[in-house]
């Protein structure tokens, strides 16, 4: 399977490198391996990692489209989605037979028609809302949900380290 | 596990090791010349006592006198076989007393000393292993290069595993008992183990390799010759087997071949793989029947190994006429793991027949009109369709893409509308799909059900009960007598053609609102005209950022049923969708554009925007084309959870790209065709973004200490920068571009 793996993954790194998405760059860490890939995600604006630079490994399976890949921030990263260990926790990144938050319906899931785009422009939006109902963290979601000021305190100095500052 | 424990044990390096092997070699041929020059007299000594061995005593000493019997034996067998002649052996025993001096020459007595010394041949076989070893590296080094952690853990594994096997296969199925037999073993499954690590070694390297698409031949070349030398050897062993068969008997052959059958299997399955690999890779375009290929290749090496495994492992337990022991019980495992695979793969090629079969019953292949008017690429491998199958929801996918996500899900992976075989008869819309996303497909669906018997019909969407963002409308079907492929070819035709147009009017105007241009292009069907226009002031470029959020519930929402079924699924329904959207001739993307064109003109009447007087604008106006990317980002965003296919996000990209215009562009929009060179861009890409963003990031701690909160300046701010920095060549073209046009104007005028 991986010689159409490969060939889907050229075809996307190619439309991420012509046409980025607003904050968002994604490529191959080694071209000698295309199925590692590192993406830079700058925080949305006018939210809590506004202006972070977030830098995260993607790793995809050899049946890539049609398993997920697999996720994983390399920075600190305190958010209730993101487990401590970096793994992103989004219903997109999830295959449609395993759920193990026993909540999502299939339709959010990975199906095949998914992109890494659209994954890292989930991941977006997740920094922006973060879903506090089906935690990864769950002292992110506590703090998220019962003391809104010091979360943004804490995401304010991810923010900071993030930028080497 | 066995492999762990001894893992563990503490290994010299290899330098220590060939060191010491070469010490104790030297030591060993020091040793034996030097009891090579000194055998005369000895010899001497010898004839002497042979002269008295006419008595019986002496005769039975001599047996005695000799240390290692077995080691000798087995030595001229493995390592000199030439010597192994019954005949020599004969003629040595007879004339017992001449042992120091067999033969005449030098090296003929150095070697007969070396093999009749106990220590000097566990040297010699040390310096074999050690040979090996050295043989390993080599083509090591020449072929693979440096190890990556995953390959050499999989050595570790198969090199233990392996041991672990032949131990408990010679110790205990065959039980031996002759030092001799031992060393015989042992030597075979040396050479047996090497080739199997080597052929591990290709597999997982090959696998390796398909990951990068830009490997060099040489790599390849290198790697198919020693795999095809492990194929040599592998049919060299067999020959051994053929020849150790009629030697020893039928059960020791079918014992032998089986391992080397196994082993050339594995090698000539990883060439097929590579050969298949190659010759996709070598190839243009779309290869259909690939997949088919590798999956019936894999299938048949698969099962073809695993039965001759388990065939191998039950000979041996059936064999062994020791039943109760630990070997035994390590067979069976062996054997029940190796019957749950093959019942593994049974049971997933049953599967695969059952989807391939439920699939040609149930999914007709798309005809070519359905190509045409899909016009996009497949959705699970992004490569042309040239033939497709297509489901009932409408959407169309590769036969192979659509059958090996078949095989792991029952649904369309764009719409999610379920296909499992019962769903024919569940025919409401709300049991078979979820909500949300399917729910625009549901709505054509209901559309064309519905249009079969009546003409005119009512439909309520309300899309907020599925997700907020989702806006709630009604819509009237009507029946027009408009000839649907026509019009629907018309349009398209209409489209590309403005969409080209557009694209030439933008590279002038690049922060130019793409509906105003698109509006004009609509009425003066030129890019000179409609140029002209924007030249002369007669067309206004408004705050798209002010009416953008408007622009983005229109465009993410109505472009969706433009997707649905109803058009490509059958023609004579098609009529319906269009009029879906308030009566107007265009495809329902393009009504939802041209309302926000006129909300758009409405506001420009309030908005006075500044006539382009300067041709080339200043960095100043370029965040309006920055805002539109963001809303047209977000927009595809948004439509990526309705049933939207990737066309028309891709659509809204491409559309985002223009308008972003040279700033895209400078964020390093070229696809380089060098390997080094994209990774080199990716890696400035990357580094300019950081910089950026900590530049942002200080200017605006500053901005805020002196409490300067301007939201949209602060929001543009990376956008300008990049701006900024874009390369004069990009604007020394557009500059050449507008003075062009404004000496056309000149000229005409």
């Amino acid at each position: 399977m991986a010689g159409s793996a490969l060939k889907r993954l050229m075809a996307e790194y190619k439309q991420l490198t012509l046409n980025p998405p607003e904050g968002i760059i994604a490529g191959p860490i080694n071209e000698d391996n295309f199925f590692e890939w590192e993406a830079l995600i700058m925080g949305p604006k006018d939210t809590l990692f506004d202006g972070g630079v977030f830098p995260a490994r993607l790793t995809f399976p050899p049946d890539y489209p049609l398993s997920p890949p697999k996720m994983r921030f390399t920075c600190e990263l305190f958010h209730p989605n993101i487990y401590p260990d970096g793994r992103v926790c989004i219903s997109i990144l999830h295959a449609p037979g395993d759920d193990p938050m026993g909540y999502e319906t299939s339709a959010e899931r990975w199906s095949p028609v998914q992109s890494v785009e659209k994954i890292l422009l989930s991941v977006v939006s997740m920094l922006a809302e973060p879903n506090d109902e089906s935690a990864a963290n769950v002292d992110a979601a506590k703090k998220w949900r019962e003391d809104r000021k010091q979360f943004e305190e804490i995401a304010k100095a991810t923010v900071r380290k993030s930028l080497g500052l | 596990m066995p492999a762990i424990l001894l893992e563990r044990l503490p290994l010299p390096s290899l330098q220590t090791y060939v060191a010491a092997s070469v010490a104790l070699l030297a030591v060993a041929l020091l040793y034996t010349h030097h009891a090579v020059l000194t055998t005369p007299t000895l010899s001497m000594v010898e004839k002497e006592a042979m002269a008295a061995m006419q008595s019986p005593s002496s005769l039975q000493q001599s047996p005695a006198e000799d240390p290692g019997p077995s080691f000798f034996d087995l030595l001229r067998f493995d390592i000199s076989p030439e010597e192994s002649d019954p005949d020599a052996e004969a003629e040595e025993d007879l004339d017992s007393g001449n042992l120091t001096l067999p033969y005449d020459t030098y090296g003929m007595n150095f070697m007969f000393m070396l093999t009749s010394e106990a220590w000097c041949v566990w040297t010699l076989v040390n310096t074999v292993y050690c040979v090996l070893i050295l043989l390993g590296k080599l083509i090591q080094a020449i072929v693979f290069g440096d190890l990556r952690v995953s390959e050499q853990q999989h050595l570790k594994d198969k090199f233990w595993n392996f041991v672990f096997y032949k131990f408990i296969f010679i110790f205990g199925v065959m039980n031996v008992q002759t030092m001799e037999e031992v060393v015989l073993w042992v030597a075979w499954f040396t050479c047996l183990g090497f080739l199997h690590l080597l052929t591990q070694l290709c597999k997982d390297r090959f696998e390796y390799l398909s990951f990068s698409p830009t490997t060099p031949r040489r790599a390849h070349v290198k790697l198919l010759g020693l795999l095809t030398v492990l194929l040599a050897c592998a049919s060299a062993l067999l020959g051994v087997c053929i020849v150790a068969g009629f030697k020893f008997g039928l059960t020791i052959f079918a014992f032998m071949a089986a391992e080397c059958v196994l082993l050339g299997l594995k090698a000539l399955y990883v060439v097929v793989r590579y050969m298949i690999h190659l010759w996709d890779v070598s190839m243009e375009g779309v290869w259909e029947n690939r997949s088919l290929y590798v999956y019936y290749s894999e299938l048949v090496f698969e099962l073809s190994s695993l039965s001759i495994d388990f065939a191998h492992h039950l000979h041996m337990l059936l064999w062994g006429n020791i039943f109760l022991s630990m070997a035994s019980l390590v067979i069976c495992m062996q054997l029940r793991y190796l019957f749950y695979e093959f019942q593994r793969r049974v049971k997933r090629h049953k599967n695969y027949l059952r989807v391939v079969k439920n699939m040609q019953a149930r999914f007709p292949m798309a005809t070519q009109e359905d190509l045409e008017h899909n016009a996009d690429d497949c959705a699970i491998c992004w490569d042309k369709m040239e033939s497709a199958r297509k489901l009932p929801c409408g959407h169309l996918f590769h036969n192979s893409c659509l059958r090996s996500w078949l095989e792991q899900d029952t649904s369309c992976p764009t719409c999610r509308m379920a296909l499992t075989e019962r769903q024919e008869n569940a025919n409401s819309p709300a049991n078979n799909a979820p909500p949300g996303a399917a729910n625009n497909a549901n709505m054509a669906d209901a559309a064309a059900n519905a249009n079969q018997g009546t003409t005119n019909h009512f439909f309520h969407f309300d899309g907020s009960r599925y997700v907020s963002w989702l806006p709630s409308f009604s819509v009237e079907v009507t029946h027009t007598s408009l000839i649907p492929g026509q019009q629907l070819r018309l349009l398209q035709a209409q489209t590309s053609q403005l969409d080209g147009m557009l694209r030439q009017v933008q590279a002038v105007f690049p922060n130019f609102p793409q509906q105003v241009i698109l509006e004009d292009l609509r009425q003066t069907r030129s890019v000179d005209l409609t140029i002209d226009n924007i030249l002369e002031g007669r067309l206004t470029a408004t705050r798209i950022s002010d009416v953008a959020p408007m622009r983005d519930d229109f465009r993410a929402v109505p472009t969706a049923p433009s997707e649905t079924p109803v058009r490509e699924d059958s023609p004579w329904v098609a009529p319906s969708a269009p009029p879906m959207q308030p009566p107007m001739p265009s495809p329902v993307s393009r009504t939802g554009q041209m309302a926000v064109q006129a909300a758009m003109q409405a506001a420009a009447v309030e908005l006075s925007s500044p006539p382009l007087a300067d041709p080339v604008l200043p960095p100043t106006q370029l965040p309006t084309s920055d805002a539109i990317s963001t809303f047209t980002r977000q927009s595809s965003q948004t439509a990526e959870s309705s049933p939207a296919s990737s066309q028309s996000s891709e659509e809204q990209s491409l559309h985002g790209d223009e308008m972003l215009g040279g700033g895209s562009q400078t964020q390093g929009g070229r696809f380089s065709k060098s390997a080094s060179e994209r990774m080199t861009m990716l890696q400035q890409r990357k580094t300019a973004m950081l910089e950026q963003a900590r530049r942002r990031y200080l200017s605006r701690t500053s901005g805020s200490s002196e409490g300067t909160g301007d939201g949209l300046s602060s929001a543009s701010t990376p956008s300008s920068t990049s701006i900024n920095t874009a390369s004069d060549e990009e604007r020394a073209r557009r500059r050449e571009l507008m003075l062009q046009a404004t000496q056309r104007r000149l000229n005409s005028s």
